[in-house]
């Protein structure tokens, strides 16, 4: 019996047409906050950075994002305490930490990392030599967000979907308890 | 080869999405695959611009795309917002051109729509009204004349409101009248119902009548010459720029409307400038061409410019003051709806139609002749009217679509009811015009400036 395991976003891609609806949703909710980004394009002064990624083959597209793993390749590899496990058991990038070293992307067997530019004030920050400050840019989950992952939110076609296996896996086990029980009373 | 509205190939990713709210099954292409706009079928509407979330991406595309892609569309090196696949062809450059050539003596004009959009890109709220602070922006941004299509939205009244009581009244003239202010839906109906342009009101958009007075009353009441004033039109819409190119848009002589930039690109170019839109205080337009009621502003949303023509229209049919200003009968959403409207004996049937598709029915009904009891039909192409048109602030999540669209028309009802004028008819300066250089709706000189005709079967967009 599994308990408090993480949430995750979960694409089906026979429904995803590869919009970056999700990507465009996730920049904005996770900058509204500290660079100003309001509910139109016009607000957006700096690069749009998301937190999950329009994966796109020849035969299909599909977001890809963290799975918050439940012993995560990218925390253990973290050398900097960058990456921790929230009280909901979600896997977090504390981008003040981060230093880009780029070990988590590394370690990821899912490529659900980027480093990407840090933003604050409306603006991208600087190094001392005038390059941008990075950071590892992942999926939180829309931790502290109101209405939840803005990904599952805005996607048109309904092909993202918040996962909790806590329950999902429960409730998978009674209807196969149920199909038992009943195939022992036939 | 005019270019309007365009797809970037390199940035599409075939979701198609667009394709799901083109009115016009313009765009084509297989799923997943760089998409194309038929031009011959786009009416040019910008929803797809709106729609589009395809965007240059740092992660995909890199940094050095971004800035290829803006120098490409002509676009200031002062934006910073994300570029996408779908967008209008920008026409800023030519603005601020003008605006840095002493010879010219630029005016500026924005519709109503434009007031209740601007500021959003700004951080304000959705459906902010900044009408004080954009005639602000226009006078620091260098403008000469602050002038307002809402005037010509009240003289558009004037001259559409007289045209279908002469058709009710006189039998001269197709019946039902169809509005004719929407260039997406004109052009629509000239390539596609053809033999059904009579139906359209011979008068020009607000936007051509404003651009014609400007150039000509406006031009001797300021003691100017027609061809030093360039006219820029700011509009919600990005099938005006088509609209103001059409041949036939040149009553004063000149082009009228001499280039159009959209709610977006007004945005762009005060910041270019580095004007603090925050700080800027309330301004007033210039008078007598930047007056307006509160019946030019209800065009910006479905139903307003039918409200807008019912009030003149009653007081002009049963010489009596309107009992209700207000006619929440023809307000509404997405759709077509249809209302009976008492004016005095007479019993108007009209109907509105938001959302281009919907008009599909409402032709193929008149063509079966099962319309002839509609008096007058309002089109608007975009979703609910201007508020919603495809050169508004576009949104980055689309889950705020509706809270965009609710609070953009409700602060257009606001600020009608604010005015001290609601009805065309009592615009002071609209007497004023009439009683000074046009002398009567319908006449001479409104003929030759406010009116226009059409062009059956009009193939081509974009070579025309």
């Amino acid at each position: 019996m599994t308990e408090n395991m993480s949430c995750y976003v979960l694409c089906d891609p026979n429904k995803c047409t590869g919009c970056k609806a999700c990507e465009l949703a996730c920049f904005a909710e996770h900058n509204k906050e500290n660079n100003d980004v309001a509910y139109t394009v016009g607000t957006v002064t700096i690069p749009v950075t998301p937190k999950l990624y329009l994966t796109k083959t020849e035969k299909y597209c599909m977001p890809v994002q963290c799975k918050h793993c439940e012993d995560a390749p990218c925390l253990n590899a973290c050398k900097k305490h960058a990456i921790y496990r929230d009280e909901n058991k979600q896997v977090i990038v504390d981008q003040s930490k981060c230093i880009g070293c780029k070990d988590c992307v590394m370690a990821c067997p899912f490529g659900a990392i980027s480093i990407l530019p840090v933003s604050d004030n409306g603006a991208v920050l600087l190094q001392k030599d005038k390059e941008c400050v990075k950071a590892a840019s992942k999926c939180d989950l829309c931790t502290g967000i109101e209405g939840g992952p803005a990904c599952v939110r805005v996607c048109p076609n309904e092909a993202l979907r918040l996962v909790d296996l806590n329950e999902e896996q429960l409730a998978k086990s009674i209807a196969t308890a149920n199909s038992l029980y009943d195939s022992r009373l036939s | 080869m005019m270019r309007v509205v365009e797809i970037d190939k390199n940035i599409c990713t075939g979701c198609r999405e667009c394709a799901k709210v083109c009115p016009a099954y313009a765009i084509e292409g297989e799923q997943g695959q760089p998409q194309t706009i038929n031009v011959d079928k786009c009416v040019m509407c910008g929803q797809c611009v709106q729609k589009c979330k395809s965007y240059v991406s740092i992660v995909s595309h890199g940094y050095e795309a971004y800035e290829k892609v803006k120098k490409e569309r002509g676009i200031p090196d002062s934006v910073t917002e994300p570029l996408f696949a779908a967008h209008n062809v920008t026409h800023i450059e030519e603005v601020k051109k003008a605006l840095a050539d002493p010879t010219k003596v630029v005016m500026a004009s924005a519709a109503p729509a434009v007031r209740t959009g601007l500021a959003e890109e700004f951080g304000y709220k959705l459906g902010t009204l900044s009408d004080g602070k954009m005639a602000a922006a226009f006078r620091a941004l260098g403008f000469d004349y602050i002038y307002d299509v809402n005037f010509a939205a009240d003289l558009t009244i004037m001259e559409e409101g007289s045209e279908l009581i002469e058709r009710v009244t006189t039998g001269k003239g197709k019946l039902p009248m169809f509005t004719s202010c929407c260039p997406a839906w004109v052009t629509f109906c000239e390539r596609n119902y053809p033999e059904l342009t009579d139906h359209l009101s011979s008068c020009k958009s607000p936007q051509q009548m404003q651009g014609a007075v400007q150039k000509t009353f406006g031009a001797e009441i300021n003691g100017l010459k027609k061809k030093d004033i360039f006219n820029v039109s700011v509009m919600p819409c990005t099938c005006k720029e088509y609209e103001c190119s059409r041949e036939e848009m040149k009553a004063s002589g000149e082009r009228d409307i001499d280039v159009v930039i959209t709610t977006r690109e007004l945005a762009w170019l005060i910041k270019d400038a580095g004007i603090d839109f925050k700080k800027l205080k309330d301004e007033k337009y210039d008078n007598p061409l930047g007056d307006f009621t509160g019946a030019a502003e209800i065009f910006g949303v479905t139903g307003g410019v039918m409200e807008a023509a019912l009030r003149t229209g009653y007081e002009l049919i049963t010489k009596k003051s309107i009992p209700a200003v207000e006619i929440p009968a023809v307000r509404g959403g997405e759709g077509f709806r249809s209302a009976d409207i008492k004016v005095g004996d007479l019993t108007l049937r009209v109907g509105v139609v938001s959302g281009l598709k919907h008009v599909v029915q409402v032709m193929e009904d008149l063509k079966a002749g099962k319309m002839k009891d509609y008096h007058f039909i309002e089109v608007m192409t975009c979703p609910v009217g201007c508020v919603s048109g495809g050169g508004q602030p576009k949104l980055l999540m689309d889950t705020d679509k509706e809270l965009a669209y609710k609070n953009r028309t409700g602060i257009t009802y606001k600020m009608d009811e604010s005015l001290p004028q609601r009805k065309s008819h009592d615009n002071p300066s609209i007497k004023k015009i009439y009683k000074d250089y046009l002398k009567a709706p319908l006449g001479e000189k409104s003929h030759h400036l406010l009116h226009t005709h059409y062009v059956k079967g009009r193939a081509k967009t974009i070579n025309d």
